[in-house]
Protein backbone atom coordinates (compact mmCIF):
# COMPACT_ATOMS: atom_id res chain seq x y z
CA UNK A 1 0.00 0.00 0.00
CA UNK A 2 1.59 3.44 -1.01
CA UNK A 3 2.57 5.41 2.19
CA UNK A 4 0.45 8.08 1.71
CA UNK A 5 -2.94 6.38 1.35
CA UNK A 6 -2.17 4.48 4.65
CA UNK A 7 -0.74 7.67 6.58
CA UNK A 8 -4.78 8.87 5.29
CA UNK A 9 -5.94 5.64 7.47
CA UNK A 10 -3.87 5.95 10.05
CA UNK A 11 -5.09 9.67 11.04
CA UNK A 12 -8.87 8.31 10.68
CA UNK A 13 -8.10 5.28 13.50
CA UNK A 14 -8.49 5.91 17.11
CA UNK A 15 -5.60 4.87 19.23
CA UNK A 16 -6.21 1.71 21.44
CA UNK A 17 -9.42 1.09 18.96
CA UNK A 18 -9.77 -2.75 17.76
CA UNK A 19 -9.57 -2.94 14.29
CA UNK A 20 -10.33 -5.52 11.65
CA UNK A 21 -9.11 -5.31 7.61
CA UNK A 22 -10.62 -7.28 5.41
CA UNK A 23 -8.25 -8.48 2.28
CA UNK A 24 -5.29 -6.84 5.00
CA UNK A 25 -2.74 -8.45 2.33
CA UNK A 26 1.10 -8.91 4.12
CA UNK A 27 -0.66 -6.76 7.18
CA UNK A 28 1.66 -3.94 6.97
CA UNK A 29 -0.77 -1.33 7.22
CA UNK A 30 -2.41 -3.34 10.67
CA UNK A 31 1.37 -3.86 11.45
CA UNK A 32 1.60 0.62 11.32
CA UNK A 33 -1.12 0.68 13.11
CA UNK A 34 -0.24 -1.48 15.97
CA UNK A 35 2.99 0.34 16.37
CA UNK A 36 1.59 4.05 15.95
CA UNK A 37 -1.60 3.88 17.18
CA UNK A 38 -1.25 0.42 20.08
CA UNK A 39 -4.56 -1.19 18.12
CA UNK A 40 -5.47 -4.32 18.81
CA UNK A 41 -5.65 -5.68 14.83
CA UNK A 42 -7.00 -8.38 13.37
CA UNK A 43 -6.79 -9.39 9.20
CA UNK A 44 -8.98 -11.13 7.02
CA UNK A 45 -7.23 -12.66 3.93
CA UNK A 46 -7.68 -15.58 1.54
CA UNK A 47 -3.97 -15.70 -0.02
CA UNK A 48 -1.56 -18.03 1.84
CA UNK A 49 1.31 -15.94 1.17
CA UNK A 50 0.46 -12.93 2.64
CA UNK A 51 -0.86 -14.45 5.47
CA UNK A 52 2.35 -16.26 5.94
CA UNK A 53 3.71 -12.43 5.99
CA UNK A 54 1.30 -11.87 8.57
CA UNK A 55 2.27 -14.14 10.80
CA UNK A 56 5.99 -13.11 10.49
CA UNK A 57 5.09 -9.57 11.52
CA UNK A 58 2.89 -10.95 14.39
CA UNK A 59 -0.53 -9.57 13.19
CA UNK A 60 -2.82 -11.83 13.99
CA UNK A 61 -4.44 -13.12 10.44
CA UNK A 62 -7.71 -14.78 9.99
CA UNK A 63 -8.49 -17.35 6.55
CA UNK A 64 -11.46 -16.12 5.50
CA UNK A 65 -12.88 -15.46 1.75
CA UNK A 66 -14.47 -12.04 2.31
CA UNK A 67 -16.82 -12.22 -0.21
CA UNK A 68 -18.58 -15.36 1.99
CA UNK A 69 -17.92 -13.86 6.01
CA UNK A 70 -18.01 -10.34 6.67
CA UNK A 71 -20.78 -11.58 9.09
CA UNK A 72 -19.24 -13.88 11.09
CA UNK A 73 -17.42 -11.49 12.69
CA UNK A 74 -20.50 -9.98 13.67
CA UNK A 75 -20.19 -11.11 17.58
CA UNK A 76 -16.68 -9.12 18.21
CA UNK A 77 -17.06 -5.96 18.85
CA UNK A 78 -14.90 -3.54 16.29
CA UNK A 79 -14.03 -0.08 16.72
CA UNK A 80 -13.01 0.48 13.12
CA UNK A 81 -13.19 -1.57 10.38
CA UNK A 82 -10.99 -1.42 6.73
CA UNK A 83 -11.04 -2.38 3.00
CA UNK A 84 -8.65 -1.05 0.93
CA UNK A 85 -8.61 -1.26 -2.43
CA UNK A 86 -11.01 -4.58 -2.17
CA UNK A 87 -14.34 -3.77 -2.19
CA UNK A 88 -14.80 -3.88 -6.29
CA UNK A 89 -13.46 -7.60 -5.80
CA UNK A 90 -16.39 -8.55 -3.95
CA UNK A 91 -20.15 -10.06 -5.48
CA UNK A 92 -22.01 -7.83 -3.62
CA UNK A 93 -20.09 -4.58 -2.59
CA UNK A 94 -22.95 -2.61 -0.69
CA UNK A 95 -23.59 -5.51 1.18
CA UNK A 96 -20.06 -5.91 2.34
CA UNK A 97 -20.71 -1.90 2.96
CA UNK A 98 -23.56 -2.43 5.30
CA UNK A 99 -21.72 -5.62 7.20
CA UNK A 100 -18.85 -3.88 8.10
CA UNK A 101 -20.99 -0.57 9.68
CA UNK A 102 -22.64 -3.32 11.57
CA UNK A 103 -19.48 -4.41 12.73
CA UNK A 104 -18.41 -0.93 13.78
CA UNK A 105 -19.34 2.06 13.88
CA UNK A 106 -17.37 3.64 11.48
CA UNK A 107 -14.70 2.33 8.47
CA UNK A 108 -12.68 3.07 5.94
CA UNK A 109 -13.03 2.01 2.11
CA UNK A 110 -10.74 2.86 -0.72
CA UNK A 111 -11.34 1.78 -4.02
CA UNK A 112 -9.93 2.38 -7.80
CA UNK A 113 -11.95 5.16 -9.88
CA UNK A 114 -12.92 4.42 -13.21
CA UNK A 115 -13.91 7.71 -13.90
CA UNK A 116 -10.20 8.31 -14.33
CA UNK A 117 -9.82 10.58 -17.26
CA UNK A 118 -7.47 7.93 -18.67
CA UNK A 119 -9.69 5.25 -17.86
CA UNK A 120 -12.27 7.36 -20.08
CA UNK A 121 -9.92 7.56 -22.81
CA UNK A 122 -8.92 3.88 -22.84
CA UNK A 123 -12.91 3.23 -23.22
CA UNK A 124 -13.32 6.49 -26.24
CA UNK A 125 -10.63 4.19 -27.70
CA UNK A 126 -12.72 0.88 -26.98
CA UNK A 127 -10.89 -0.72 -24.88
CA UNK A 128 -10.81 -1.22 -21.38
CA UNK A 129 -9.49 0.45 -19.20
CA UNK A 130 -5.79 -0.59 -18.38
CA UNK A 131 -4.06 1.65 -16.24
CA UNK A 132 -0.59 1.73 -13.30
CA UNK A 133 -3.79 1.41 -11.22
CA UNK A 134 -5.87 -0.97 -13.02
CA UNK A 135 -2.87 -2.71 -14.19
CA UNK A 136 -4.57 -6.17 -15.23
CA UNK A 137 -6.73 -7.20 -18.67
CA UNK A 138 -10.48 -7.70 -18.25
CA UNK A 139 -9.57 -11.56 -18.38
CA UNK A 140 -7.23 -11.33 -15.49
CA UNK A 141 -8.33 -9.15 -13.05
CA UNK A 142 -10.43 -9.77 -9.73
CA UNK A 143 -11.87 -6.48 -10.32
CA UNK A 144 -15.64 -7.53 -11.23
CA UNK A 145 -17.20 -4.43 -9.52
CA UNK A 146 -15.42 -1.41 -10.54
CA UNK A 147 -17.38 1.80 -10.16
CA UNK A 148 -16.18 6.07 -10.27
CA UNK A 149 -16.37 8.15 -7.67
CA UNK A 150 -19.76 9.35 -8.58
CA UNK A 151 -21.49 5.81 -8.44
CA UNK A 152 -19.39 5.08 -4.62
CA UNK A 153 -20.69 8.34 -3.39
CA UNK A 154 -24.52 7.92 -4.72
CA UNK A 155 -24.32 4.24 -3.31
CA UNK A 156 -22.92 5.93 0.08
CA UNK A 157 -26.20 8.00 0.37
CA UNK A 158 -29.12 5.52 -1.33
CA UNK A 159 -27.86 2.84 1.22
CA UNK A 160 -27.70 5.96 4.13
CA UNK A 161 -23.94 5.38 4.74
CA UNK A 162 -22.41 9.18 5.78
CA UNK A 163 -19.44 9.87 4.30
CA UNK A 164 -17.81 11.84 7.20
CA UNK A 165 -14.34 12.57 4.98
CA UNK A 166 -12.81 11.77 2.30
CA UNK A 167 -9.05 12.14 0.58
CA UNK A 168 -8.65 11.53 -3.83
CA UNK A 169 -5.81 10.29 -4.54
CA UNK A 170 -3.80 11.41 -7.89
CA UNK A 171 -2.37 8.95 -10.22
CA UNK A 172 1.08 9.70 -8.21
CA UNK A 173 -0.50 8.40 -5.35
CA UNK A 174 -1.19 11.39 -3.44
CA UNK A 175 -3.38 14.81 -2.98
CA UNK A 176 -3.35 16.93 -5.45
CA UNK A 177 -5.86 19.83 -6.15
CA UNK A 178 -7.14 19.19 -8.98
CA UNK A 179 -8.12 15.66 -7.80
CA UNK A 180 -9.89 16.96 -4.81
CA UNK A 181 -11.43 19.79 -7.21
CA UNK A 182 -12.70 17.22 -9.66
CA UNK A 183 -12.09 13.74 -8.90
CA UNK A 184 -14.22 12.09 -10.86
CA UNK A 185 -11.91 12.66 -13.97
CA UNK A 186 -8.72 13.50 -12.21
CA UNK A 187 -8.59 10.97 -9.20
CA UNK A 188 -6.98 7.68 -9.34
CA UNK A 189 -8.35 6.44 -5.95
CA UNK A 190 -11.04 7.68 -3.48
CA UNK A 191 -10.41 6.94 0.23
CA UNK A 192 -13.42 7.33 2.30
CA UNK A 193 -14.24 7.65 5.91
CA UNK A 194 -17.69 6.41 6.52
CA UNK A 195 -20.36 6.31 9.25
CA UNK A 196 -24.16 4.59 9.56
CA UNK A 197 -26.54 7.39 9.16
CA UNK B 1 19.85 -34.28 18.28
CA UNK B 2 20.07 -34.04 21.98
CA UNK B 3 17.39 -36.00 23.72
CA UNK B 4 16.60 -37.81 26.84
CA UNK B 5 14.05 -40.03 28.13
CA UNK B 6 12.95 -40.01 32.02
CA UNK B 7 10.40 -41.54 34.39
CA UNK B 8 9.43 -38.41 36.95
CA UNK B 9 7.41 -39.44 40.07
CA UNK B 10 5.22 -37.47 41.89
CA UNK B 11 4.48 -38.67 45.32
CA UNK B 12 2.24 -35.59 46.25
CA UNK B 13 -0.28 -36.95 43.98
CA UNK B 14 -2.96 -35.16 42.11
CA UNK B 15 -6.70 -34.57 42.60
CA UNK B 16 -8.63 -35.65 39.53
CA UNK B 17 -11.88 -33.61 38.50
CA UNK B 18 -14.01 -36.85 39.03
CA UNK B 19 -13.54 -35.99 42.56
CA UNK B 20 -10.79 -39.21 42.76
CA UNK B 21 -7.16 -38.86 43.14
CA UNK B 22 -4.29 -40.78 42.74
CA UNK B 23 -1.88 -40.78 45.91
CA UNK B 24 1.19 -40.60 43.34
CA UNK B 25 1.88 -41.21 40.19
CA UNK B 26 4.48 -41.14 37.42
CA UNK B 27 4.93 -39.86 33.89
CA UNK B 28 7.33 -40.59 30.99
CA UNK B 29 8.57 -37.67 29.48
CA UNK B 30 11.12 -37.15 26.90
CA UNK B 31 13.14 -33.94 26.03
CA UNK B 32 14.66 -32.54 22.99
CA UNK B 33 18.06 -29.81 22.65
CA UNK B 34 18.76 -27.67 25.81
CA UNK B 35 16.84 -25.07 27.82
CA UNK B 36 18.81 -21.72 27.72
CA UNK B 37 19.75 -20.07 30.96
CA UNK B 38 16.84 -17.22 30.68
CA UNK B 39 14.64 -20.64 30.80
CA UNK B 40 12.51 -18.55 27.65
CA UNK B 41 12.64 -21.38 25.28
CA UNK B 42 10.96 -24.58 26.46
CA UNK B 43 7.93 -25.87 24.12
CA UNK B 44 5.84 -27.75 25.73
CA UNK B 45 3.61 -30.46 23.09
CA UNK B 46 0.78 -32.30 23.88
CA UNK B 47 0.10 -35.27 21.97
CA UNK B 48 -3.03 -37.02 20.55
CA UNK B 49 -5.30 -40.06 21.41
CA UNK B 50 -2.87 -42.67 20.73
CA UNK B 51 0.25 -40.69 21.07
CA UNK B 52 2.90 -40.49 23.41
CA UNK B 53 6.27 -39.42 24.95
CA UNK B 54 8.10 -40.19 21.93
CA UNK B 55 7.74 -37.07 19.56
CA UNK B 56 10.91 -36.81 17.63
CA UNK B 57 13.87 -39.03 16.48
CA UNK B 58 14.65 -42.40 16.13
CA UNK B 59 14.54 -44.74 19.19
CA UNK B 60 17.08 -47.76 18.97
CA UNK B 61 13.88 -50.29 18.12
CA UNK B 62 13.66 -48.29 15.11
CA UNK B 63 10.70 -46.64 16.44
CA UNK B 64 10.26 -42.71 14.76
CA UNK B 65 8.66 -40.10 16.91
CA UNK B 66 5.09 -39.29 15.78
CA UNK B 67 5.83 -35.41 15.03
CA UNK B 68 9.50 -36.45 13.36
CA UNK B 69 8.37 -34.33 10.45
CA UNK B 70 7.79 -30.99 12.66
CA UNK B 71 9.56 -31.63 15.83
CA UNK B 72 13.52 -31.93 15.74
CA UNK B 73 17.18 -29.72 14.51
CA UNK B 74 16.16 -27.49 11.56
CA UNK B 75 12.69 -28.58 11.55
CA UNK B 76 9.36 -26.61 12.17
CA UNK B 77 10.29 -26.55 16.17
CA UNK B 78 13.58 -26.44 16.05
CA UNK B 79 15.30 -28.47 18.80
CA UNK B 80 18.61 -26.61 18.11
CA UNK B 81 16.50 -23.55 19.79
CA UNK B 82 14.00 -24.65 21.46
CA UNK B 83 13.85 -27.09 24.64
CA UNK B 84 11.19 -29.40 23.58
CA UNK B 85 9.43 -31.08 26.23
CA UNK B 86 6.42 -34.53 25.64
CA UNK B 87 4.97 -36.56 28.69
CA UNK B 88 3.01 -39.58 28.03
CA UNK B 89 -0.51 -38.55 29.62
CA UNK B 90 -1.60 -39.80 32.79
CA UNK B 91 -3.82 -43.17 31.44
CA UNK B 92 -1.74 -43.82 28.94
CA UNK B 93 0.64 -46.71 28.18
CA UNK B 94 3.62 -46.03 27.24
CA UNK B 95 4.92 -45.72 31.11
CA UNK B 96 3.33 -43.33 32.19
CA UNK B 97 0.89 -44.30 35.65
CA UNK B 98 -2.04 -46.04 33.48
CA UNK B 99 -4.40 -48.61 33.42
CA UNK B 100 -1.86 -51.09 32.87
CA UNK B 101 0.71 -50.10 35.52
CA UNK B 102 0.16 -51.43 39.61
CA UNK B 103 -1.24 -49.34 41.74
CA UNK B 104 1.33 -48.40 44.65
CA UNK B 105 -1.71 -49.15 47.55
CA UNK B 106 -2.60 -52.20 46.04
CA UNK B 107 0.59 -53.48 44.62
CA UNK B 108 -1.22 -54.73 42.02
CA UNK B 109 -2.24 -53.72 38.22
CA UNK B 110 -4.34 -50.90 38.20
CA UNK B 111 -6.95 -52.33 35.43
CA UNK B 112 -10.63 -50.77 35.33
CA UNK B 113 -9.96 -49.60 38.94
CA UNK B 114 -7.64 -46.90 37.23
CA UNK B 115 -10.01 -43.35 37.90
CA UNK B 116 -11.47 -41.34 34.94
CA UNK B 117 -9.20 -38.73 33.70
CA UNK B 118 -9.43 -35.66 31.81
CA UNK B 119 -8.35 -32.95 29.75
CA UNK B 120 -7.95 -30.38 32.49
CA UNK B 121 -5.77 -33.55 34.60
CA UNK B 122 -3.60 -33.56 31.79
CA UNK B 123 -3.12 -29.92 31.86
CA UNK B 124 -2.66 -30.39 35.82
CA UNK B 125 0.02 -33.32 35.65
CA UNK B 126 1.61 -31.39 32.83
CA UNK B 127 1.93 -28.34 35.11
CA UNK B 128 2.97 -30.06 37.94
CA UNK B 129 5.58 -31.67 35.80
CA UNK B 130 6.16 -27.90 34.62
CA UNK B 131 7.47 -26.96 37.98
CA UNK B 132 9.48 -30.10 38.43
CA UNK B 133 11.71 -28.89 35.31
CA UNK B 134 12.13 -25.56 37.14
CA UNK B 135 10.13 -23.81 33.98
CA UNK B 136 8.50 -20.52 34.36
CA UNK B 137 6.47 -20.29 31.65
CA UNK B 138 6.52 -22.19 27.87
CA UNK B 139 7.27 -20.45 25.14
CA UNK B 140 4.95 -22.76 23.45
CA UNK B 141 2.40 -25.14 23.95
CA UNK B 142 1.06 -26.96 20.87
CA UNK B 143 -0.46 -30.27 19.94
CA UNK B 144 -2.50 -31.51 17.43
CA UNK B 145 -6.48 -32.97 18.04
CA UNK B 146 -6.37 -34.29 21.35
CA UNK B 147 -3.20 -32.34 22.22
CA UNK B 148 -5.09 -29.29 20.71
CA UNK B 149 -7.31 -29.84 23.73
CA UNK B 150 -4.57 -29.53 25.94
CA UNK B 151 -2.92 -26.29 24.20
CA UNK B 152 -6.92 -24.83 24.21
CA UNK B 153 -6.78 -25.81 28.23
CA UNK B 154 -2.93 -24.32 29.35
CA UNK B 155 -3.98 -21.61 27.82
CA UNK B 156 -7.44 -20.97 30.08
CA UNK B 157 -5.86 -22.90 33.11
CA UNK B 158 -2.57 -21.39 33.02
CA UNK B 159 -2.58 -17.78 31.34
CA UNK B 160 0.45 -16.70 33.47
CA UNK B 161 2.84 -20.13 32.50
CA UNK B 162 1.98 -20.17 28.78
CA UNK B 163 2.83 -17.16 26.04
CA UNK B 164 1.77 -19.47 22.70
CA UNK B 165 -0.13 -21.74 22.18
CA UNK B 166 -0.73 -23.97 19.16
CA UNK B 167 -4.04 -25.73 18.67
CA UNK B 168 -4.16 -27.78 15.29
CA UNK B 169 -7.54 -29.87 14.22
CA UNK B 170 -9.25 -29.48 17.36
CA UNK B 171 -12.36 -28.32 19.01
CA UNK B 172 -13.14 -26.56 22.43
CA UNK B 173 -15.13 -29.73 22.28
CA UNK B 174 -15.95 -33.05 20.95
CA UNK B 175 -19.19 -33.44 19.16
CA UNK B 176 -22.05 -35.74 19.12
CA UNK B 177 -20.62 -37.32 15.57
CA UNK B 178 -17.09 -37.75 17.60
CA UNK B 179 -19.11 -39.08 21.07
CA UNK B 180 -20.77 -41.49 18.39
CA UNK B 181 -17.77 -42.72 16.72
CA UNK B 182 -15.76 -43.55 19.88
CA UNK B 183 -18.62 -45.45 21.96
CA UNK B 184 -18.38 -47.74 19.24
CA UNK B 185 -14.97 -48.10 19.21
CA UNK B 186 -15.45 -48.64 23.51
CA UNK B 187 -18.07 -51.20 22.96
CA UNK B 188 -15.99 -53.70 20.56
CA UNK B 189 -13.34 -53.57 23.34
CA UNK B 190 -16.06 -54.20 25.97
CA UNK B 191 -17.89 -56.83 23.89
CA UNK B 192 -14.50 -58.85 23.73
CA UNK B 193 -14.79 -62.10 25.93
CA UNK B 194 -11.13 -61.51 26.97
CA UNK B 195 -12.08 -58.04 28.22
CA UNK B 196 -13.46 -59.49 31.38
CA UNK B 197 -14.42 -55.92 32.89
CA UNK B 198 -11.41 -54.53 32.93
CA UNK B 199 -9.29 -56.71 34.49
CA UNK B 200 -7.72 -58.90 31.70
CA UNK B 201 -4.05 -58.44 32.38
CA UNK B 202 -3.80 -60.58 35.73
CA UNK B 203 -5.75 -63.49 33.64
CA UNK B 204 -2.59 -63.42 30.99
CA UNK B 205 -4.83 -62.27 28.44
CA UNK B 206 -5.86 -58.91 26.19
CA UNK B 207 -8.91 -57.92 24.34
CA UNK B 208 -7.36 -57.69 21.26
CA UNK B 209 -9.67 -58.44 18.83
CA UNK B 210 -11.90 -55.77 20.23
CA UNK B 211 -8.80 -53.31 20.41
CA UNK B 212 -8.17 -53.79 16.90
CA UNK B 213 -11.65 -53.32 15.53
CA UNK B 214 -11.80 -50.57 17.67
CA UNK B 215 -8.82 -48.61 15.96
CA UNK B 216 -9.94 -49.93 12.45
CA UNK B 217 -12.54 -47.70 13.00
CA UNK B 218 -10.83 -45.12 14.34
CA UNK B 219 -8.37 -45.43 11.72
CA UNK B 220 -11.33 -44.45 9.21
CA UNK B 221 -12.41 -41.56 11.01
CA UNK B 222 -8.60 -40.08 10.82
CA UNK B 223 -8.39 -40.08 6.67
CA UNK B 224 -10.34 -37.81 4.54
CA UNK B 225 -12.42 -40.07 1.87
CA UNK B 226 -10.42 -38.16 -1.08
CA UNK B 227 -7.04 -39.60 0.43
CA UNK B 228 -8.21 -43.06 1.08
CA UNK B 229 -9.54 -43.12 -2.76
CA UNK B 230 -6.23 -41.97 -3.49
CA UNK B 231 -4.42 -44.24 -1.69
CA UNK B 232 -6.02 -47.34 -2.36
CA UNK B 233 -8.85 -46.91 -4.61
CA UNK B 234 -10.67 -49.91 -5.64
CA UNK B 235 -7.27 -51.51 -5.80
CA UNK B 236 -7.44 -55.55 -5.07
CA UNK B 237 -4.12 -56.83 -2.53
CA UNK B 238 -1.86 -58.16 -3.99
CA UNK B 239 -2.50 -62.32 -2.92
CA UNK B 240 1.48 -62.24 -1.55
CA UNK B 241 1.08 -59.94 1.11
CA UNK B 242 -2.66 -60.46 2.32
CA UNK B 243 -2.62 -60.38 6.25
CA UNK B 244 -5.32 -63.15 5.73
CA UNK B 245 -7.57 -64.81 2.94
CA UNK B 246 -10.77 -62.41 3.83
CA UNK B 247 -8.88 -59.38 2.72
CA UNK B 248 -10.37 -58.50 -0.87
CA UNK B 249 -9.07 -54.95 -1.23
CA UNK B 250 -6.12 -53.21 -0.73
CA UNK B 251 -7.66 -50.66 2.39
CA UNK B 252 -8.71 -54.20 4.04
CA UNK B 253 -5.49 -55.17 3.84
CA UNK B 254 -4.12 -51.97 5.47
CA UNK B 255 -6.93 -51.81 8.13
CA UNK B 256 -6.41 -55.15 9.35
CA UNK B 257 -2.46 -55.05 9.20
CA UNK B 258 -2.59 -51.40 11.40
CA UNK B 259 -5.48 -52.63 13.42
CA UNK B 260 -3.20 -55.55 14.15
CA UNK B 261 0.05 -53.64 14.84
CA UNK B 262 -1.97 -51.08 17.11
CA UNK B 263 -2.94 -53.98 19.63
CA UNK B 264 0.55 -55.06 19.97
CA UNK B 265 1.30 -51.67 21.57
CA UNK B 266 -1.69 -49.93 23.12
CA UNK B 267 -3.97 -50.97 26.05
CA UNK B 268 -7.29 -51.66 25.88
CA UNK B 269 -8.47 -49.57 28.87
CA UNK B 270 -6.28 -46.97 27.86
CA UNK B 271 -8.09 -46.63 24.73
CA UNK B 272 -11.41 -46.50 26.82
CA UNK B 273 -9.72 -43.67 29.09
CA UNK B 274 -8.37 -41.50 25.98
CA UNK B 275 -11.72 -41.76 24.17
CA UNK B 276 -13.49 -41.06 27.65
CA UNK B 277 -11.43 -37.96 27.83
CA UNK B 278 -11.41 -37.06 24.77
CA UNK B 279 -15.33 -37.24 24.72
CA UNK B 280 -15.79 -35.53 28.09
CA UNK B 281 -13.67 -32.22 27.36
CA UNK B 282 -15.66 -29.08 26.99
CA UNK B 283 -13.40 -25.63 27.37
CA UNK B 284 -16.89 -24.29 27.94
CA UNK B 285 -17.87 -26.57 30.62
CA UNK B 286 -18.14 -24.29 33.84
CA UNK B 287 -18.71 -21.31 32.33
CA UNK B 288 -21.86 -19.63 30.61
CA UNK B 289 -20.72 -20.16 26.87
CA UNK B 290 -17.04 -20.20 25.18
CA UNK B 291 -16.38 -16.58 25.04
CA UNK B 292 -16.47 -16.46 28.93
CA UNK B 293 -14.25 -20.14 29.10
CA UNK B 294 -11.86 -17.98 27.19
CA UNK B 295 -11.70 -14.73 29.17
CA UNK B 296 -8.87 -15.94 31.15
CA UNK B 297 -6.77 -16.07 28.18
CA UNK B 298 -3.88 -14.13 27.61
CA UNK B 299 -1.62 -16.54 25.51
CA UNK B 300 -1.54 -15.55 21.81
CA UNK B 301 -3.25 -18.36 20.05
CA UNK B 302 -2.34 -19.92 16.76
CA UNK B 303 -5.37 -21.95 14.91
CA UNK B 304 -5.10 -24.25 12.26
CA UNK B 305 -7.50 -26.30 10.46
CA UNK B 306 -7.41 -29.02 7.77
CA UNK B 307 -10.08 -28.34 5.01
CA UNK B 308 -10.24 -32.60 4.55
CA UNK B 309 -10.82 -33.12 8.37
CA UNK B 310 -14.19 -34.32 8.93
CA UNK B 311 -13.49 -35.32 12.47
CA UNK B 312 -12.59 -31.85 13.72
CA UNK B 313 -13.43 -29.55 10.70
CA UNK B 314 -11.94 -26.48 10.44
CA UNK B 315 -14.97 -24.53 11.79
CA UNK B 316 -14.33 -25.81 14.97
CA UNK B 317 -11.41 -24.21 15.01
CA UNK B 318 -12.77 -21.13 13.98
CA UNK B 319 -15.26 -21.15 16.90
CA UNK B 320 -12.10 -20.85 19.31
CA UNK B 321 -10.66 -17.82 17.34
CA UNK B 322 -13.70 -16.20 17.20
CA UNK B 323 -14.45 -16.63 21.15
CA UNK B 324 -10.68 -15.23 21.34
CA UNK B 325 -11.65 -12.49 19.39
CA UNK B 326 -14.50 -11.71 21.07
CA UNK B 327 -12.27 -11.49 24.09
CA UNK B 328 -9.61 -9.10 22.20
CA UNK B 329 -6.93 -12.31 22.57
CA UNK B 330 -4.53 -11.56 19.58
CA UNK B 331 -5.36 -14.63 17.79
CA UNK B 332 -4.93 -15.94 14.36
CA UNK B 333 -7.43 -19.21 12.44
CA UNK B 334 -5.90 -20.67 9.20
CA UNK B 335 -7.21 -23.45 7.51
CA UNK B 336 -4.67 -25.39 5.20
CA UNK B 337 -5.71 -27.75 3.14
CA UNK B 338 -3.87 -31.23 4.19
CA UNK B 339 -5.04 -34.39 2.33
CA UNK B 340 -4.75 -36.71 5.11
CA UNK B 341 -8.15 -35.64 6.70
CA UNK B 342 -7.60 -35.13 10.38
CA UNK B 343 -4.46 -36.94 10.46
CA UNK B 344 -3.10 -34.08 8.25
CA UNK B 345 -1.89 -32.22 11.30
CA UNK B 346 0.84 -35.34 11.62
CA UNK B 347 2.76 -34.02 8.71
CA UNK B 348 5.14 -31.54 7.52
CA UNK B 349 4.05 -29.17 4.26
CA UNK B 350 5.51 -26.15 3.43
CA UNK B 351 2.96 -23.75 4.38
CA UNK B 352 2.33 -25.66 7.60
CA UNK B 353 5.93 -25.94 8.84
CA UNK B 354 6.33 -21.98 7.49
CA UNK B 355 3.20 -20.72 9.84
CA UNK B 356 4.46 -22.86 12.94
CA UNK B 357 7.81 -21.46 12.41
CA UNK B 358 6.84 -17.86 12.09
CA UNK B 359 4.23 -18.18 14.79
CA UNK B 360 6.76 -19.55 17.53
CA UNK B 361 9.81 -17.48 16.00
CA UNK B 362 7.80 -14.09 15.90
Amino acid sequence: MAKELSSYIENWVPENSKVIDFGCGDGSLLKKLINSKNILGYGVEINDEKINECIKKKVPVIKQDIDMGINEFASSNFDFSIMARSIQCLKNPNLALNRMLKLSKRCVVTLPNLGYWKCRFDLLKGRMPVTPDLPLSWFETENIHLCTIKDFEKLCSDEGIKIQDKVFLSGSGKKSLISSLIPNLFATEGVYLLEKE
Amino acid sequence: MNSKSELIKFEEGISLESGDNLSSFELMIETYGDLNDSKTNAVLVCHAFSGNHHVAGKKSNGEIGWWDEIVGPNKAIDTNKYFVVCCNNLGGCSGSSGPSSINPTTGKIYGKDFPIVSVKDWVNSQNMLTERLGIPRWLFVVGGSLGGMQALEWSIAYPEKILKAGIFAAAAKSSTQNIAMNEVGRESIRKDPNFNNGDYIELGVKPKNGLKTARMLGHITYLSEENMDLRFGRKFQDSNSKVDGKVDFEVENYLQYKGEKFTENFDANSYILMTKAMDGYDASKNFKNLDEALSSVSSELLIVGFDSDWLYPPERGKEIQLAAMNNNIRSSYITLDGRQGHDSFLFASEKYEEIIQDFVGS
